[in-house]
């Protein structure tokens, strides 16, 4: 037998089985949201969805809220994951550990941790209040901040482990060539650097953004209904109203918005790549 | 190997006389809320199996995925008795989901109150259990509160949480807001606005029971309404917490019981029902504060009655929101509600 069918052979039972219990039935539930009453086909549902202000705002708050949080993620993510590639490899192990701790705790008891730090009388107003900043206590709580600050820590691992991931792989010799060459460290980030992780940003900065597109417990949790969002739209349109078509478009527009930042990523690199 | 075949054989028709005598044990199949099952198992499901000599099987989830589920199986059910809220029963009803009832069957009936008896029309339902709800405050913090009308208070401004209304206690809250207020409509247009009014007073907009208790406990709220299976679990905050009924009456939920359309045990569906209704099952639950009791028989000591809906004041007090009015108001109010709100 050929290399060829060995490898075809291998990869089958897992085809199928993403075939069959997730593509098929996932397409066949974004194919409804396209089906208009009398079983004709068309935009008419999203036409209809986007022309209700309320869906739009919705819709801006969630990008926004997902830009906002991708963006503080490669800021912060970085240089946490540059301090992770460069310590000894003994240290190394610990120091990802550490970073993926968060992961290993259920999202439902980290959120209601935020419930507590952010609250009237919680660690970040008792802080605000000893420094001065505030004479009393802020409704930090069930507001985009809250949400904001939830999905971030709940999603910062993925973007680190993707960046450590990328810049384990990066020759040492490179950015020493680059400041030899008089590259400062700005420079030497933006030049060679980033351009050789590109493709772990590219992964972290898909998967943060789809988790905060998809993530329903912290916005339900730390927004409530004040901060609607278009995954707990989601979930009222299902679970409340029973209005599944609804709930069908607002799936395809989560799906397209992942995609397309997918899609943003990798022109930004390839674009990068080629100056 | 010959001394072991006689064996073999007669292990063999014993399994297959046990397969025989399993297949003819019937089971019931009950569709119910999730919450408090391995009570119902100790008061209701143990007993009654022990009764019937058949099984019970439980399937959990809340009103709209259990309505959809019998949809799904509409042409072949796989459910047999079904609990829901008296609105979730009604669209169940209005779909063809649950047949009519023959109340004849139910032994227990007379004995429960007048308005768990047929609650949806069409004789479809029976209620098995009711629950108000009234407003807790912090007694140390406020002070006289005895109106629905107090909510809007401006001492009480950022304090206060009030339920979303895509919850089952919603509606309820957005009745009294309009009775307090003077609404007159079927819309409920005047509690809405009311509640638009002071939306930047309310904390947040509580999705369940254990949102509230945090709240409480965390001294982010001072006052609520509350449903009252929720009170014991509240003073275990160890907040100092006082319970009103407020003087327009509190509102009312109910939960009620239907039998599936084509089951094929609805002969044991009626008698569990019955069991249920008994006044020995609902002083059970009532007394583990799991339900609180429709049959007007059962007798409650002072400190279980507290964390029920039970005795004259309270049962006196119910506002129920009629169900056919949520089911046709609710996608409007939950349209009206995001937009008020979620800006």
């Amino acid at each position: 037998m050929q290399k060829k069918h060995v490898g075809i052979l291998l990869v089958m039972p897992a085809l199928v089985f993403t075939l069959a219990c997730f593509l098929l039935p996932v397409l066949a539930l974004l194919l409804e949201a396209f089906q208009i009453d009398g079983g004709a086909w068309g935009l008419q549902r999203f036409v209809a969805f986007f022309g209700d202000p309320l869906n739009r705002q919705v819709f801006l708050r969630t990008l926004r809220i997902a830009v906002l949080v991708t963006l503080s993620a490669v800021l912060l993510g970085y240089p946490a994951a540059q301090a992770a590639a460069k310590v000894a490899p003994r240290y190394r192990g610990l120091m990802l550990g550490m970073m993926i701790l968060p992961l290993m705790v259920s999202p439902i008891a980290r959120t209601y941790a935020w419930i507590v730090l952010l609250g009237r009388n919680g660690a970040v107003n008792s802080a605000l209040q000893a420094l001065g900043l505030s004479d009393e206590p802020q409704r930090l709580l069930f507001s985009e901040l809250a949400v904001y600050v939830g999905l971030l820590q709940l999603l910062l691992p993925l973007m680190l482990m993707s960046l450590v991931g990328a810049l384990e792989n990066l020759p040492r010799d490179v950015t020493h060539a680059a400041a030899t060459l008089g590259a400062n460290a700005w420079q030497t980030f933006c030049k060679v650097t980033l351009p050789l992780t590109q493709e772990g940003l590219i992964v972290g900065g898909t998967l943060v953004f789809t988790g905060c597109v998809t993530a329903y417990v912290t916005p339900a949790l730390l927004g409530g209904p004040k901060v609607l969002m278009l995954e707990t739209l989601l979930y009222q349109k299902v679970s409340v109203e029973s209005d599944f078509g609804s709930a069908n478009v607002i799936a395809v527009i989560l799906v397209v918005m992942t995609l397309m930042v997918n899609a943003g990523l990798k022109r930004i690199s390839s674009s990068r790549s080629k100056v | 190997m010959k001394n072991t075949l006689p064996y073999l054989f007669a292990g063999g028709l014993a399994l297959l006389a046990a397969g025989s005598a399993q297949a003819e044990k019937r089971t019931l199949v009950i569709s119910a809320y999730p919450i408090a099952q391995p009570l119902f198992a100790k008061h209701v499901y143990e007993p009654f199996k022990a009764r019937c000599g058949c099984d019970i099987v439980v399937e959990t989830g809340n009103n709209a995925d259990r309505i959809a589920k019998l949809e799904a199986h509409r042409a072949s059910p796989v459910i047999d008795l079904v609990l829901l809220s008296d609105f979730g029963m009604l669209e169940a009803a209005n779909k063809g989901l649950v047949a009519p009832l023959d109340y004849a069957k139910l032994k227990n009936y007379g004995q429960i109150y007048n308005f768990a008896k047929n609650p949806i029309g069409g004789n479809f339902a029976v209620g098995y259990t009711i629950y108000s709800v009234g407003l807790v405050y912090r007694s140390d913090k406020v002070s006289g509160i005895k109106s629905w009308q107090d909510l809007w208070r401006s001492d009480l401004k950022g304090r206060i949480s009030l339920p979303d209304v895509s919850t089952t206690q919603g509606p309820l809250m957005l009745q009294m807001a309009d009775l307090a207020w003077g609404g007159k409509g079927d819309d409920y247009a005047t509690g809405m606005q009311k509640i638009a009014a002071i939306k930047n007073n309310v904390v947040t907009f509580s999705k369940n029971s254990a949102q509230l208790s945090s709240l409480f406990a965390q001294d982010e709220i001072w006052a609520a309404p509350v449903a009252r299976f929720t009170w014991s679990q509240l003073l275990k905050t160890g907040m100092p917490l006082k319970w009103a009924i407020p003087a327009e009456g509190q509102a009312a939920g109910m939960n009620v019981m239907g039998i599936v359309s084509q089951s094929k045990n609805a002969d044991l569906a009626y008698q569990l029902i019955d069991f249920w209704l008994s006044k020995e099952v609902q002083t059970a639950l009532a007394m583990d504060l799991v339900d609180s009791p429709v049959n007007q028989q059962v007798v409650l000591p002072k400190d279980k009655a507290e964390f029920n809906t039970y005795g004259a004041e309270q049962i006196r007090s119910l506002k129920f929101v009629k169900p056919e009015l949520i089911l046709k108001q609710r996608s409007n109010w939950i349209a009206q509600w995001n937009k008020a709100i979620s800006k």
